[in-house]
């Protein structure tokens, strides 16, 4: 499938394979690993271990749609975004926006992420995260008028710590799986 | 290119998308914010489906809440019981402390129904009033003339003589403890047979043993008995014991200082002694 990388250049857009579709079980393994993601991240925790929670939805966002951008993309974000605001109770819209965004840039730039090494990959991925994260802190600072907080970049940076982490335990899963 | 029911169409380009969808976000945002009943219904929906997920993520945190409970519970449980096991200790020894009371206590009520004291018959009573100065030493107990009490009476505890009776009334008798300055006991040391008398000095705590020469066989520690001359009380009872023994060349006599054995200070009960008739003893109390 790499081979349609070289002429359909921008994947998720012609690069589709349908001759190639998902299992349903693979898309239930998809499914369960952002429902992981998300329970992960409404899981009740403490204030202090609140800050440094990652961002698990995003990063498994950014994993799929590195490794099938023809399956999960903006669409699958934008849905996983709009979960995520009725968990979150946050203003309707405001993650599915994020999260479409998040998933556009993974797509814009998933060649790249591949090639990169791991720690660069590690920072890449927590840039794209934080630019999607802007968006909802700039949306919650419009709506509430509350400015934005420094303690707002704390989960950015769990996300670089835990990313190289996650990829592989990911990589693993889709290898099994024989996701691809 | 993709096909839809049969019509060839260009896939849309991811920022097409993202573009479509952005849109979507911005119009659900705008109606969220406006309350729109359509997007809360929306909201609603996604709610209940999430619902599940937020229970399972709960869960956990339920359990290890639940277990740190019955762990405190456990370790609270834990140390009621080494405090009640503690507790069960001391009260074993208080309860076998009470056992060897009771032991006394029967061996005591032995020696009150049996002749104890040869010649002579006991009885309880009660003390009602202690009357303590420097120049008068009583006890006030509540057996009287109608319990057959006479004036000249000993009256003793387990400990030793305690005193006579002085003067007795119909329900009441007073008592003339042996630490009163009037009171006079004629004894003899245990250890040697040495002849005294012990006297009352007015402290509950102290007596004295005047007119021993310097040469006289006394050391502390000696204890004196009643001798029973004078007949007021049984030979052979402990009286005092000699605590100093100070000798001034000045004086003729040594300075002998003694503590009394009874227990004067203790207890609610002392001893009446009754001679018994075949001794004769009864009528004879006047030292």
């Amino acid at each position: 499938m790499y081979c349609c990388y070289g002429h359909g250049g921008i994947p998720g857009r012609g690069a589709r394979i349908m001759d190639n579709p998902l299992t349903l079980q693979q898309r239930l393994l998809i499914l369960l690993s952002f429902v992981t993601a998300m329970m992960l991240a409404v899981i009740p925790l403490p204030d202090s271990v609140r800050l440094l929670r990652p961002d698990w939805v995003s990063l498994v966002l950014v994993y799929w749609c590195m490794a099938v951008p023809e399956r999960i993309g903006i669409g699958s974000g934008w849905v996983l975004g709009l979960f995520l605001d009725v968990l979150y109770g946050s203003l309707l819209g405001e993650q599915a926006l994020a999260k479409a965004l998040l998933a556009f840039l993974a797509l814009h730039f998933t060649l790249r992420l591949r090639m990169f090494p791991r720690s660069q990959q590690a920072l890449a991925v927590g840039t794209l995260i934080a630019i999607s994260d802007l968006v909802v802190i700039m949306i919650k600072s419009l709506v509430h008028g509350t400015p934005p907080l420094w303690r707002d970049t704390a989960p950015m940076i769990a996300n670089v710590i835990v990313w190289p982490v996650l990829f592989t335990i990911l990589r693993e899963v889709r290898r099994r799986a024989k996701i691809s | 290119m993709g096909t839809f029911l049969g019509w060839s169409f260009k896939r849309p380009s991811n920022l097409a998308k993202l573009i479509l969808f952005a849109c979507a976000s911005v119009a659900l945002m705008v109606a969220d914010a406006h309350h729109d009943r359509g997007v809360h219904a929306v909201r609603g929906t996604i709610l209940r489906a999430g619902h599940p997920l937020q229970e399972l993520a709960a869960l956990p945190f339920g359990l290890v809440r639940d277990g740190k409970r019955d762990l405190r519970l456990n370790s609270r449980l834990r140390q009621e019981n080494a405090r009640l096991r503690a507790r069960v200790r001391r009260l074993e020894i208080r309860a076998s402390r009470l056992a060897a009371l009771r032991l006394e206590v029967k061996h005591l009520t032995a020696l009150l129904h049996g002749s104890a004291i040869p010649g002579y018959r006991a009885g309880l009573a009660r003390i009602l009033d202690v009357g303590s100065g420097p120049f008068k030493q009583n006890l006030t107990l509540n057996e009287g003339k109608n319990d057959h009490v006479f004036v000249g009476q000993a009256v003793i505890d387990a400990h030793g003589v305690v005193g006579q009776v002085v003067s007795v009334n119909r329900d009441t008798s007073e008592v003339m403890l042996i630490t009163d300055p009037d009171s006079g006991i004629p004894v003899i040391s245990e250890r040697n047979g040495l002849r005294a008398i012990v006297f009352g000095t007015g402290s509950l705590h102290r007596v004295k043993i005047p007119y021993l020469t310097v040469t006289a066989d006394i050391r502390p520690g000696d204890v004196f008995v009643s001798s029973g001359l004078g007949g007021i009380y049984p030979p052979g009872y402990p009286v005092a014991r000699v605590t100093k023994v100070t000798s001034n060349p000045n004086l003729a006599f040594l300075n002998i200082r003694a503590v009394p054995l009874a227990h004067l200070t203790y207890h609610t009960h002392v001893l009446l002694l009754w001679p018994r008739r075949h001794t004769g003893a009864r009528g004879a109390h006047h030292g």
